[in-house]
């Protein structure tokens, strides 16, 4: 029997199985319209971003480099910074310890960041801190989770 | 937007685009907003549209607090006997965090006044579908809760991928700029952003085809089902008004 084109399409679609590739394929088709749209040249970049970066590569604190000095405010950026008066005063502490890194060597950037006492960026967790405890939420669910199932089979 | 144009037009660009906030300059599907919320940046509003939309996640998420789980009853043909269905209770302790979550997860969602928030809100409600549907101890239902595991897994390249392209496109991610015609987001990043929440919001087709929808813990379920509708609704309005 002629199968019509509806038929077919409902004969892929009916199985679940098949929905993750049909999904690929729709991602596909996307990527290609995005593509046709660069090079039409429909999407542009912005040159005024409300988060701007830029690197320092003269600094210590290089790439994390975000300005200000302790009990200085620093230049931040921000979409509504009435929302947070004491803006700037974050990203600029460091704590001794990280004072004695940067005199140290110039290239202790990232260990600074990633101990406790170092920079905090001001972006990540004052002005857009929201998306930062909605982050930490998706982990939390995530992890409890995987130890609901790990844990499941024990009794 | 281009740059020739916007350099007549928008100086300094910081009053327009930043000029009058939390106040849309034109209203769309979305009518006026009834209150705002601000978070630092991130300043989240309710207008009379998603305001529906809250009190429908409100009500089912107090359901799924309130109720008590589903016990089938499954008699046995040609007898008098019957047997019931058992729900463990850590299973039900299980069902209903995950529940309520994805209650909180969704409102959250609806009341979101960012992009960039809204796809982590989104990304939230995946993960606690995902939750709610594998709790439930059954080959059959595991291995779809797998496939969509994989598909929202997969979801979250365009969503984040959409939430970028807005913000390098417009240099902002706040929906009381967006939502104004100053800022010209692509139709590629909105197309991401759509096909994005379809990946996250499309658990209760694999809830749907694994027949969990009257299985044992039932009203936990729900949620799944609500929270891809009201997340729906919400992405398309906001890719409307952007």
């Amino acid at each position: 029997m002629q199968l019509t084109i509806i038929r077919r399409v409902s004969r892929i679609l009916q199985n679940h199985n098949n929905l993750t590739a049909v999904y690929a394929l729709v991602v596909i088709i996307v990527a290609a319209i995005g593509l046709i749209s660069i090079a039409a040249g429909e999407i542009t970049f912005e040159k005024d971003q409300l988060y701007p970066k830029t690197i320092d590569k003269s600094s210590p604190l290089n790439p994390y480099d975000r300005g200000g000095s302790p009990f200085e405010p620093a230049e931040i950026k921000a979409q509504y910074p009435e929302n947070f008066p004491a803006i700037g005063y974050i990203t600029g502490y460091l704590s001794p310890f990280a004072t004695t890194l940067i005199k140290i060597s110039p290239y202790f950037g990232t260990t600074i960041v990633a101990h406790p006492g170092g920079i905090l960026d001001e972006i990540l967790y004052a002005t857009r801190g929201l998306d930062t405890i909605v982050e930490t939420s998706i982990l939390f669910i995530a992890f409890t989770t995987a130890m609901f199932l790990f844990r499941r089979d024990e009794e | 937007m281009t740059d020739t144009v916007c350099a007549e037009m928008c100086v300094p660009p910081t009053d327009m685009l930043y000029g009058s906030p939390y106040e849309f300059l034109e209203t769309g599907i979305e009518g006026r907003a009834l209150f705002n919320l601000p978070f630092g940046d991130i300043v989240n509003f309710l207008t009379p549209y998603t305001a529906v939309l809250f009190i429908f996640a409100l009500t089912f998420t107090i359901i799924a607090l309130i109720s008590k789980p589903e016990r089938q009853v499954d008699t046995v043909f040609g007898g008098d006997a019957y047997y019931t269905k058992d729900i463990p209770k850590d299973t039900l302790k299980f069902q209903r965090f995950m529940a309520i979550a994805c209650g909180l997860a969704t409102m959250g969602g609806i009341m979101a006044g960012d992009v960039f928030n809204f796809t982590l809100f989104t990304a939230f409600i995946g993960i606690t579908n995902l939750g709610i549907v594998a709790a439930v101890k059954n080959k059959h239902i595991l291995d779809n809760a797998f496939e969509y595991g994989l598909l929202a897994m997969v979801g979250t390249l365009p969503l984040f991928v959409g939430a970028a392209l807005v913000l390098a496109t417009t240099g902002t991610l706040s929906m009381w700029v967006l939502f104004n015609s100053a800022a010209a987001v692509p139709l590629f990043a909105k197309l991401l952003l759509v096909i994005g929440v379809i990946a996250e919001g499309m658990a209760p087709v694999f809830v749907a085809k694994a027949e969990i929808t009257r299985a044992p813990g039932a009203p936990y379920i729900l949620m799944v089902h609500v929270s891809s509708l009201l997340i729906f609704l919400r992405v398309i309005e906001i890719v409307i008004s952007m």
